[in-house]
């Protein structure tokens, strides 16, 4: 039961997360940066859960995510030619890309499960500031020209540094559920002492 | 990789095509059906803010009380003054109309607006209202408070609708600038934000004249969403010249970071759905 709950809890969290962004304001001082919440989720997520569920995780909160902040065009010479509106970016990108990005976390699983809090960090702090950018060149790509003036840097390291603040919060709060629940996110410590012993073993 | 890990990779990547394959019209739905669902929580989430704010604005000092009254009452008589202005042009609009037989080209309702939620895109400006296609709200209408210009509804559901800022980019309006004879298109700049809106107006004349402080209006081309003569803006400095065009900044009208009401205007021809 364990392991259905504790995926279900932590991919409500992130569908949360992300419809409560808009009550999160911009930071005026910081060039328009944003405290982003749901990508130290997603790293948890892809530390966390198997590959199925990272997956699942990627697909839900990327669709989410793509209808949530779906730009319709109407005033761009193509929607104007073709006298239908246009999507900037179409529903499937952003599942594709936290599909890749969750996956290439996923990858770090193992030093996860000996306890090493410290990846989540660095992973939440990658995942952020790589969305902002796979975002901000997907819409360079579709207006044209690419404007990479201070603010865009700010943009993409200010949430990206705040997500890094944030991870030892979920982190704590998530490893916490999952112990109350009985969810696996720390490997025995004799199973990782035998393995480091006779690596391979351990493979 | 095991099996199951296989299999769950196969079928997210089947998924993802199908996704990415869907026609914009069915991307438009899904994003008004997803609209529809966290409306109620950002409706809910605007009610308490606005609750918290009007108890911490009400509780009031004396002196306090006294300043606001004196203010109220000048801006009273200001108010006073203008309406009987406006009563005077109103008369002599309407011998004039009579005189030259006008006949008034579509009628414009305002469907007053509350802001549930704000941007949650870093790259994206746009708000969410608590009107949608229920009081007649379709895409493409524009949305103004009194001070001016806001910008225009974009993906519409059945009791909210999503509205693009003037300040981001794909917010484009055919403006005239008062003193000039001269057009041009208005938008924002890419990295530009409800709270420090970069409007820029582009393809001018490089002969075009103009002053800080001259008001930009919209032009209402045919065809278009904004009618004419709302104003936008004002001019922040002289002209620009550039290599084919002249470009001029813009300060706009109303204050984009805090905007609680608002108004659409509905054509009368828009139906209204019953509850």
């Amino acid at each position: 039961m364990a392991t259905l709950i504790f995926p279900a809890v932590l991919i409500l969290a992130t569908l949360l997360a992300e419809a409560l962004q808009s009550l999160v304001p911009a930071l005026a001082s910081l060039h328009g940066a944003r405290v982003l919440l749901f990508p130290a989720l997603l790293a948890y997520g892809s530390l966390a859960l198997p590959l199925p569920g990272v997956l699942l995780l990627a697909f839900v909160a990327g669709m989410f995510w793509n209808l949530l902040t779906l730009q319709v065009v109407t005033t761009s010479a193509t929607a104007v030619a073709l006298k239908a509106p246009l999507i900037e970016i179409s529903t499937g990108a952003h599942i594709f890309l936290f599909g890749v990005l969750c996956t290439l976390m996923h990858g770090m699983r193992p030093l996860f499960l000996r306890g090493r809090w410290e990846v989540h960090v660095v992973l939440a702090g990658f995942c952020t500031a790589t969305l902002l950018l796979v975002e901000y060149l997907l819409l360079n790509l579709r207006r044209g020209g690419f404007d990479f003036s201070s603010p865009v840097w700010w943009r993409i390291f200010v949430p990206a540094l705040a997500s890094m603040l944030l991870a030892p919060v979920i982190y704590a709060f998530f490893t916490l559920l999952a112990h109350f629940v009985g969810y696996p996110v720390r490997e025995d410590p004799r199973e990782s002492r035998r393995s480091l012993l006779s690596p391979v073993e351990g493979l | 990789m095991n099996r199951l890990g296989v299999i769950a990779l196969a079928i997210f990547l089947i998924g993802t095509g199908i996704v990415l394959s869907l026609p914009p019209a069915t991307q438009k739905r899904l994003a008004a059906a997803v609209q529809n669902v966290v409306a109620p929580l950002f409706k809910a989430g605007s009610d308490a803010k606005n609750r918290v704010e009007a108890y911490a604005t009400g509780v009031k000092t004396l002196a306090e009380l006294e300043k606001e009254n004196a203010l109220l009452k000048g801006e009273n008589q200001r108010l006073s003054e203008s309406a009987q202005l406006l009563r005077g042009l109103e008369e002599e609009n309407a011998k004039l109309r009579a005189a030259l037989d006008f006949k008034q080209r579509s009628k414009f309702r305002l469907v007053p607006a509350r802001v549930i939620a704000r941007e949650s895109a870093t790259w994206w400006t746009q708000i969410l209202i608590d009107r949608g296609e229920q009081d007649g709200i379709e895409p493409d209408m524009p949305v103004l408070t009194e001070a001016g210009v806001v910008g225009k509804t974009t993906t519409v559901a059945k009791r909210s609708a999503a509205v693009l800022l003037i300040a981001d980019e794909n917010c484009k309006v055919a403006v005239s600038i008062e003193g000039a004879k001269e057009q041009g298109i208005l938008s924002g700049a890419r990295t530009s934000t409800s709270q420090s809106p970069e409007l820029t107006i582009r393809f001018l004349p490089k002969t075009v004249e103009m002053k800080p402080g001259n008001k930009v209006y919209s032009s209402g081309v045919s065809g278009g969403v904004f009618p004419s003569g709302l104003l936008i803006g004002t001019v922040l400095e002289s002209p620009k010249a550039r290599e084919l065009d002249a470009q001029v900044r813009v300060a706009p009208a109303v204050d984009l970071a805090r905007l609680d009401n608002v108004f659409v205007i509905r054509t009368e021809s828009a139906p209204v759905r019953p509850e």
